[in-house]
């Protein structure tokens, strides 16, 4: 710094520029050039968000601000020189907004002149606010939609099962693949296999991820969401079942004993029929199997790194064999599972695409994605996540390995001797 | 860039000055800009302003920014494009139509699914044609609106794509199960078991008519998942609302109304099931949205791996349609008839000659 520098305060717009130019910073040399030291000091973020500032600025005027405090500082030192009475410092450096609670503690060292002791109090920045913040509580929010939604479905397929026709009054609608493939048996528990199969694989996927909360979160909210749909479906119009072979449970006609305890026998079993929890009839627009299929098979590959190529090909064959063998073991029509896959795709690409993109994060009249009746509750649950989650892996168990990565704060200062 | 040309040319007409051999120089201006357009002098100077720079030798050219592309290109041949698609996936549900009916089990033998609806609503027997009348209603105003759309291409591109699309789809769900007849009211032609040509004039005839019942022309069952009135009903609505100013809110409200007393009738009159209404409306409005939000959204329009709308096996078709539109498509109308030509003319004369003042007495230009 020079040796003799007038105080910033009294700057010329001439000597701005050229403090400016000398800085490298001659970008703003246009903007600023009728600013005067006075006016230099007063700069604010405020302003770069503003044009002409915001249109020269690539950091929202980050460094300029840093010099002109390393500026200020460079003057309260020289102030300081030439002599103050208590040799007190006002620790004016940087914005006030920027402490972070160390407050504004000076030390009066109580010398009569000159600076000897002179401490300057540097601000620790803050840390950042997450652009991820982990929102556990949304999470569960989440989760409960999802079970409450499980639990639904499982009380409509229940209700359906009564109101399904008997396969003698009402033989299995044609269908186009079933008139091709004959049915095979064993053929439904490699599907519920593939099934476990995958779900295992996203839930060990789903530990190791970095951002946990909020991938967990989207999957409650689209599982949720998806058996909703599948409820209206079921219930509306009562499809007969698909082949001969099914073996219903007889109907209850309303013993509310016995509906609540299929109930929970249905939602213990987890709908699959290789748990034997499974022998109710009328649940077949649109497959639920299919949805379970589909979807994990589009979170594991969105949440896994690309490279792993294999691993993606794996599971998609898995999901891909998985709704072969419903349609192969004669336990869906084709449209079930069609519109099944076309419903999952569409809701899991659309939540996304919403979700990484801030500017559809906003209703507006050209975003008309955001005209789903969900999008209230998709706003609340991602407004605060700040882009794509990135794919972040790290090891869940050892939470003690976790304190080394901290950073060491220190809370005062110790005085020389 | 504009300062950054003058001040070359500044250098040219400088070294012009220092060497005047042939009185030519080549500003580098505009090259870029001209070719685009391509209809101006791609390289230097037009005759008239070469021999005024060698006369004039004090004048700077000052570049004319070339006009701006157009941000909505007509492009009516991939409005023809989309139109044929549309009218080929129209043919296929026909002819599906027509395969299907043969499959349908009879009333007797595979009696109408039990259906909620049904079970509250008993069936009103007119009820349908209040359904097609609201639709004709509502493709009849669509049309004429369209008419005075100034972007007719574009959005009658968008038009025949989604319903192509939507078409297409229902031939998969028609085709793959057979639902039966939703009411034993069904009256459904004899099925022809292999007679093509009496096939193809049923095709005909479901053509000719529209698919409509009031035409007389859909006799054939089979047809049930999803419902084609639906699609129709939703999606001229859409259409309508977003094409026309947002403060005919009166207009919006009876199109509204139109559609949704169109929808319900149709369950009243027990022609579909209920199941079948709330696909086609699902499919409808979501392909909708989907389709205009990527076209509207310049980030959208772009394949990447944030961008999973592109993950849409007709997003290459839509890419081909849409990749020159510039962003929203402006809600602006004018009148139909007037000549395509006049629409066009730019207002803006262009002056290619440069003249001193004093000269005009002598040369008018």
């Amino acid at each position: 710094l020079p040796d003799k520098m007038k105080e910033v305060v009294l700057w010329s717009p001439q000597e701005v520029t050229n403090w400016l130019t000398e800085n490298a910073v001659p970008e703003y040399c246009e903007p600023l050039k009728s600013y005067t030291g006075q006016d230099l000091i007063n700069l604010t973020e405020e302003d770069f968000k503003k044009t002409p500032l915001s249109r020269v600025s690539s950091d929202s005027g980050q460094r300029l601000l840093h010099m002109i405090e390393t500026l200020k500082v460079a003057h309260h030192m020289e102030a300081h020189k030439n002599g103050h009475a208590n040799g007190h410092v006002r620790s004016g450096i940087g914005d006030p907004t920027r402490e972070n609670g160390f407050g504004s503690k000076t030390k009066l060292n109580g010398l009569p002149n000159g600076y000897k002791k002179e401490m300057i109090k540097i601000p620790m920045p803050e840390p950042e606010r997450s652009q991820y913040p982990m929102e556990w509580g949304k999470t569960f929010l989440a989760f409960l939609y999802a079970l409450s939604c499980f639990v639904f479905t499982t009380v409509t397929i229940s209700v359906v099962h009564e109101r399904v026709p008997p396969k003698e009054v009402q033989p299995p609608l044609p269908d186009a693949f079933f008139d091709r493939f004959e049915r095979v048996q064993w053929a439904f528990s490699i599907c519920e296999i593939n099934g476990m199969i995958l779900v295992g694989l996203w839930f060990v996927q789903w530990l190791l991820l970095k951002y946990k909360s909020i991938i967990s979160r989207r999957f409650f909210c689209l599982v949720g969401t998806l058996y909703l749909y599948r409820c209206i479906t079921m219930y509306v119009t009562t499809l007969p079942v698909p082949g001969m072979h099914f073996k219903c449970s007889p109907k209850l006609f309303g013993d509310w004993e016995s509906h609540l305890r299929r109930i929970m026998k249905l939602i213990a079993g987890g709908g699959l029929s290789i748990t034997g929890s499974h022998n109710m009839c009328g649940d077949y627009l649109y497959s639920g199997h299919t949805v379970i299929l589909t979807l994990t098979y589009l979170f594991i590959k969105e949440y896994s790194p690309r490279r792993l190529w294999w691993y993606h090909w794996l599971c998609w064959a898995l999901s891909m064999i998985g709704m072969f063998c419903i349609l192969l073991a004669h336990d869906h029509y084709t449209v079930d599972v069609v519109v099944a896959y076309y419903i999952t795709t569409r809701l899991f690409w659309w939540y996304h695409t919403m979700a990484n993109q801030q500017v559809l994060k906003e209703a507006s009249q050209t975003n008309l994605l955001a005209r789903v009746w969900w999008y209230k509750a998709f706003q609340y649950f991602e407004k605060n996540v700040q882009g794509i989650v990135p794919r972040s892996y790290h090891w869940p168990f050892p939470w003690a390995g976790l304190q080394r990565g901290r950073q060491v704060k220190y809370s005062r200062l110790a005085p020389d001797t | 860039m504009n300062t950054i040309e003058t001040a070359k040319l500044e250098e040219h007409m400088e070294g012009q000055n220092n060497d005047t051999a042939n009185g030519y120089s080549r500003p580098t201006l505009s090259v870029s800009e001209e070719n685009k357009t391509g209809t101006s002098k791609p390289k230097g100077l037009s005759n008239g302003l070469r021999k005024t720079t060698k006369k004039y030798p004090n004048y700077i050219q000052i570049a004319m920014s070339a006009e701006p592309r157009n941000k909505f290109p007509m492009e009516w041949w991939k409005t023809g494009i989309a139109f044929v698609y549309a009218l080929f996936n129209l043919i296929l549900t026909t002819v599906m139509i027509t395969v299907v009916h043969e499959r349908v089990p009879p009333k007797e033998l595979s009696p109408p699914l039990p259906d909620k609806f049904f079970d509250y609503v008993d069936r009103v027997q007119w009820a349908f044609s209040v359904s097609e009348i609201n639709g004709m209603i509502l493709v009849g105003l669509w049309i004429f609106q369209w008419l005075f759309l100034r972007y007719k291409s574009i959005v009658g591109r968008r038009f025949f794509f989604i319903i192509g699309t939507l078409y297409l789809y229902r031939c998969i769900t028609m085709y793959v199960t057979t639902l039966p007849v939703p009411g034993m009211h069904f009256q459904c032609a004899p099925k022809l078991n292999g007679d093509s040509q009496a096939k193809v004039q049923r095709i005909l005839r479901l053509i000719s008519g529209g698919g409509l019942s009031i035409t007389g022309s859909h006799i054939l069952c089979g047809d049930f998942l999803f419902s084609g009135h639906t699609v129709i009903l939703t999606l001229i609505y859409l259409f309508i609302k977003e094409y026309s100013p947002r403060h005919f809110w009166w207009y919006h409200l009876i199109c509204w109304l139109m559609s949704a007393a169109g929808i319900i009738c149709i369950l009243v009159a027990h022609e579909h099931y209920t199941v079948d209404v709330i696909i086609a409306y699902y499919i409808t409005t979501r392909l909708f949205w989907w389709y205009h939000s990527m076209a509207n959204e310049k980030t959208l329009k772009v394949s990447s791996q944030t961008n999973f709308l592109s993950r849409a096996w007709w997003y290459p078709i839509f890419y081909f349609f849409e990749k020159n539109v510039q962003g929203s498509v402006p809600c602006s109308f004018s009148w139909p008839i007037s000549w395509p030509p006049s629409c066009f003319k730019s207002s803006c004369k262009k002056y290619s000659r440069v003249q001193k003042t004093g000269e005009d007495n002598e040369k008018s230009t």
